[in-house]
């Protein structure tokens, strides 16, 4: 999941992006409305977290600009972060088509808490925890676990295994991967990707276990519908 | 007598005696009454007189004796008779008079107490409608007006200046709960860095020493852009009062002190800063707030002149005026900027502002200030060639 992080305090973008790395998303930043609607169209970001109050193209036009326009497509989910909480100023904000809106100064708990499930929408499942045949992902407690075992992963690896069952079944190419689970400061050549799909099979399967994560060849990866018991 | 049936006949009335209604009734019907009974009491008195002094049965004998003297008398009766059966006649008729005189009264003072009773409402009816807008009106909701029509009078004119008055609050209300509300909202910037900043650190089992460092060097300059923009805002506050001190204030002088104050931070950004100003310009004012407020302009041209640049400062005056220019030869400003520009919380430049630790009141407060002395601040900018900004002050005239 990659999230566009906007507002023109150079302060809060970076200790939100750190913090929503922590959570295991991919996050890049941009410090004004010009800066943002640039990477978006470029990449097709899942949720963009946007400052209303911002010199220049403010959030509003931002976030018109997003459901005109989309990369790719792809309407980015939109969560206004502002300190303006008038009834106008929301209904302002909800109108030009923001998912969801947040009065700062906010507890990032509760940013993390309306990421999650504004994210949740996207794949059509409900709760914050995600089941895949054996595979339990608890995104609110950053927990893996297969049937009873606990699977110990980095963030991102966690990301991935998140992006993975968001979509069981489904051939997903190194690209998309890339665009959603890596940020801007991916290098597009590396083998990143490969490399953390090897580690998260291997952590994902103990050596009597079948694998899960499937390698097709030519086309990318897909998470196996493992049926319990079997 | 007649006060105490006027009270009761209103007491039995479900209104408080004590409103002007009642009071207005009873005074109509008393002196009503009293004139009435008055006027039937003389009519009375003067009749019973003029009927005792003359007795026709007098003018009657007199006759008798002048013109029919040679007439037998067996045929009329005495005169004592005829004087007592006069004196019947006429008892009868004063009786009469006074009980329809009782009557009268009685009725007129029972109709004058309606009568009182409707026209004192009719009068007072508009002072119900104030009062009854008066009692709706709370200080969060000052929307609602008299409104009163009808004929230019007493009672118009005094909801009208009730409703003048409300229109009044209201402005100044709106303003300050507007003002209250950029005030937040100013303040919940810096107050969102500090607490994402600690919270994503303090949640992170893996953060080093570096990471602390560089969250509380954060927050420490969050926190002083918070005390900048408090110190401001109630400066600004300050300087919404009216009752600013009022002296005799020296504008050259102001102008020489502040210059020199600023000499130093205007030579290490090599700009020049230039003063002249005509002697003798005085106004009547507060002259610390004075100092401010051209503080206020010097260091704005200061920090928007290139280095190299310089800064004028002049003073003089017209017929009516003190004036105080402050000339830069900064970017200048577009003409939609110049119109904002003494707004609170405009900033040119938001980045490079926060960075500094500016407020964005500072322009704000040299208007307030000008206005609170009974000028104004203006601004003439050309883009590329800069910006003058002036006070202008009442001048003081020596008497």
């Amino acid at each position: 999941m990659r999230i566009l992080v906007v507002d023109d305090e150079p302060d809060l973008v970076e200790a939100l992006a750190r913090g929503l790395r922590r959570e295991g998303y991919a996050v890049d930043t941009a410090l004004d409305g010009d800066e943002a609607l640039a990477k978006a169209s470029w990449t097709p970001y899942d949720l963009v977290c946007l400052d209303i109050t911002m010199p220049g193209v403010d959030g509003l036009e931002v976030c018109r600009a997003l459901r005109t326009n989309p990369a790719e497509g792809v309407v980015p989910r939109v969560l206004m972060l502002t300190a303006r909480d008038t009834l106008e100023d929301r209904v302002q904000g909800l109108d030009v088509g923001a998912d969801d809106y947040l009065v700062k100064p906010f507890a990032f708990d509760e940013l993390a808490a309306r990421v999650r499930s504004l994210l949740r929408r996207d794949g059509g499942r409900s709760g914050s925890v995600l089941v895949v045949g054996s595979l339990v992902l608890d995104t609110a407690r950053h927990e893996a676990r297969r049937g009873d075992r606990l699977v110990d992963l980095t963030a991102k690896e966690f990301a991935l295994l998140r992006y993975f069952m968001s979509r069981p079944g489904e051939v997903i190419s190194q690209e998309e991967l890339l665009d959603h689970v890596w940020d801007e400061h991916a290098d597009p050549f590396t083998n990143t990707v490969r490399v953390t799909v090897g580690t998260l099979r291997r952590k994902l399967s103990t050596d009597d276990e079948p694998g899960l994560v499937e390698t097709v060849v030519g086309r990318g990866y897909r998470l196996l519908e493992e049926v319990p018991g079997l | 007598m007649t006060t105490g049936r006027g009270v009761a006949t209103a007491g039995r009335l479900p209104v408080r005696l004590g409103s002007i209604r009642t009071r207005l009734t009873l005074l109509y019907s008393i002196l009503l009454f009293g004139l009435a009974a008055a006027m039937v009491g003389g009519l009375y008195l003067s009749l019973s007189r003029a009927l005792s002094d003359e007795p026709m049965s007098r003018d009657a004998r007199y006759g008798v004796l002048a013109g029919q003297e040679a007439m037998p008398s067996s045929g009329s009766p005495p005169p004592h008779a005829l004087a007592s059966f006069e004196g019947e006649v006429n008892r009868r008729a004063l009786d009469q008079l006074r009980t329809y005189s009782f009557f009268a009264l009685a009725a007129l003072l029972v109709g004058s107490l309606g009568v009182g009773w409707y026209v004192a409402g009719l009068v007072l009816r508009p002072i119900g409608r104030i009062s009854s807008v008066a009692r709706e009106i709370s200080a969060t909701d000052l929307s609602q007006r008299i409104d009163l029509g009808g004929p230019s009078d007493e009672l118009r004119d005094l909801a009208d200046t009730f409703d003048d008055m409300l229109a009044r609050l209201d402005g100044a209300f709106e303003n300050q709960r507007r003002f209250v509300q950029e005030a937040s909202h100013e303040l919940r910037n810096p107050l969102a860095v500090i607490r994402t900043n600690l919270e994503v650190v303090m949640a992170d089992p893996d953060a080093n020493p570096g990471d602390f460092r560089a969250a509380g060097e954060v927050a420490g300059r969050a926190t002083a852009r918070m005390s900048a923009l408090v110190d401001d805002l109630l400066l600004y506050a300050h300087h919404q009062r009216s009752d600013v001190r009022r002296e005799k204030v020296d504008v050259a002088g102001i102008v020489g002190e502040t210059v020199d104050e600023f000499g130093a931070a205007a030579a290490a950004v090599n700009v020049s800063l230039e003063s002249e100003a005509a002697p003798s310009l005085a106004v009547l004012g507060d002259a610390a707030a004075l100092r401010r407020a051209l503080a206020n302009l010097l260091s704005n041209a200061v920090r928007v002149s290139n280095p190299g640049g310089s800064v004028r400062v002049s003073a003089g005056h017209d017929a009516e005026m003190v004036w105080v220019s402050v000339v830069d030869d900064g970017p200048g400003l577009g003409v939609e900027d110049q119109a904002r520009v003494f707004d609170r919380f405009w900033r040119g430049d938001r980045a490079s502002a926060r960075e500094a630790g500016r407020s964005g009141l500072g322009l704000a407060i040299v208007r307030r200030i000008a206005e609170g002395h009974g000028g104004r601040a203006t601004v003439r900018s050309t883009v590329g060639v800069g910006s003058t900004f002036t006070i202008w002050l009442p001048r003081l005239v020596a008497v």
